[in-house]
């Protein structure tokens, strides 16, 4: 019975200090796979220099009239034909258009009080048909 | 003689293992070099619905060289956590711009109700402050939802 005594008293009573490399290592591995750096996403546009106008020809451009409803309408250069589409509809407009006529200019004129958010959903048919030149402006009557 | 290993003698005690006491310091160097050098963005968020757009990029610039200018649904807009008119914008904006080289990149995070002649403010603001490179903001829309619209 004695020397059953004597074994138990081997366990060590101290926390074992081996394993804090790998757990320091668990929580360090752990972070970096986890970390997520937020990366804004957004339609990128390059806003014109203070004072800088280009003349276009209006035949090498393409109205598009975003009104208060969200409806485009389109007006091709001088034509003072209507059409009208939704947001979604530009996109292969667009396409079309460019294909005709690759100076193409897109010139967004939206309503003082349409929503911002039919802009952006032109822009994006825009911008998902690869358009570069896009001017934007703010309706007037 | 018949020495085991031709009379030499190891001559060196140090240990073949690498020295793994080390490692915690290691570990926790590391851990802490991460915690000093993450920096979180500086400015609070705004209570914004995001526009969507489908073919938004990420956005193709250091952090620290993007600015946001937030403007919520009444059209108040707000830069580094403080509210501005739209006349101060160009004024906070100039310097800023000139101190960076030219190298700010405006993200314009915009509500997507927000009228758009305060955008259209916004944006003759940011031109006479001689800013070229602006990105509208938006959260990625998937296919299917633009489908239904």
């Amino acid at each position: 019975m004695a020397v059953l005594g004597k074994k138990k008293k081997r366990v060590s009573d101290g926390v074992p200090m081996s394993s804090t490399a790998d757990i320091a290592f668990l929580l360090l591995i752990f972070f970096l796979v986890t970390t997520t750096f937020p990366k804004d996403k957004g339609l990128s546009i390059v806003l014109p220099e203070p004072g800088e106008e280009a003349q276009v020809s209006q035949k090498n451009i393409l109205h598009l009239l975003i009104q208060p409803n969200g409806t485009v309408e389109v007006k091709r250069g001088e034509s003072q034909q209507v059409q009208t589409m939704r947001p979604s509809e530009v996109e292969g407009l667009w396409r079309q258009e460019v294909a005709n006529n690759p100076n193409l200019i897109a010139a967004v004129k939206t309503h003082p009080d349409a929503s911002y958010k039919y802009m952006v959903d032109v822009l994006d048919a825009l911008k998902s048909a690869n358009a570069e030149r896009i001017s934007l402006q703010v309706l007037e009557d | 003689m018949g020495m085991k290993g031709g009379g030499f003698q190891k001559s060196s005690k140090a240990s073949e293992e690498i020295p793994a006491s080390s490692l915690a310091d290691i570990a926790f160097l590391l851990l802490i070099f991460f915690m000093v050098t993450t920096v979180f963005q500086a400015d609070r968020d705004r209570p914004i619905e995001w526009p969507q757009a489908e073919a938004a990029q990420k956005i193709d610039e250091k952090q620290k060289n993007i600015m946001n200018i937030w403007m919520e649904r009444e059209g108040t807009v707000y830069l580094n956590d403080q509210p501005h008119t739209m006349e101060e914008i160009t004024a906070v904006v100039a310097p800023l711009y000139a101190a960076s080289e030219r190298a700010l990149v405006i993200s314009i995070r915009g509500d997507q109700d927000v009228p758009y002649q305060y955008m259209d403010q916004l944006q003759t603001a940011l031109v006479n402050a001689g800013v070229v490179r602006v990105v509208f903001a938006t959260t990625l829309e998937q296919s299917m939802q633009r489908a239904r619209r």
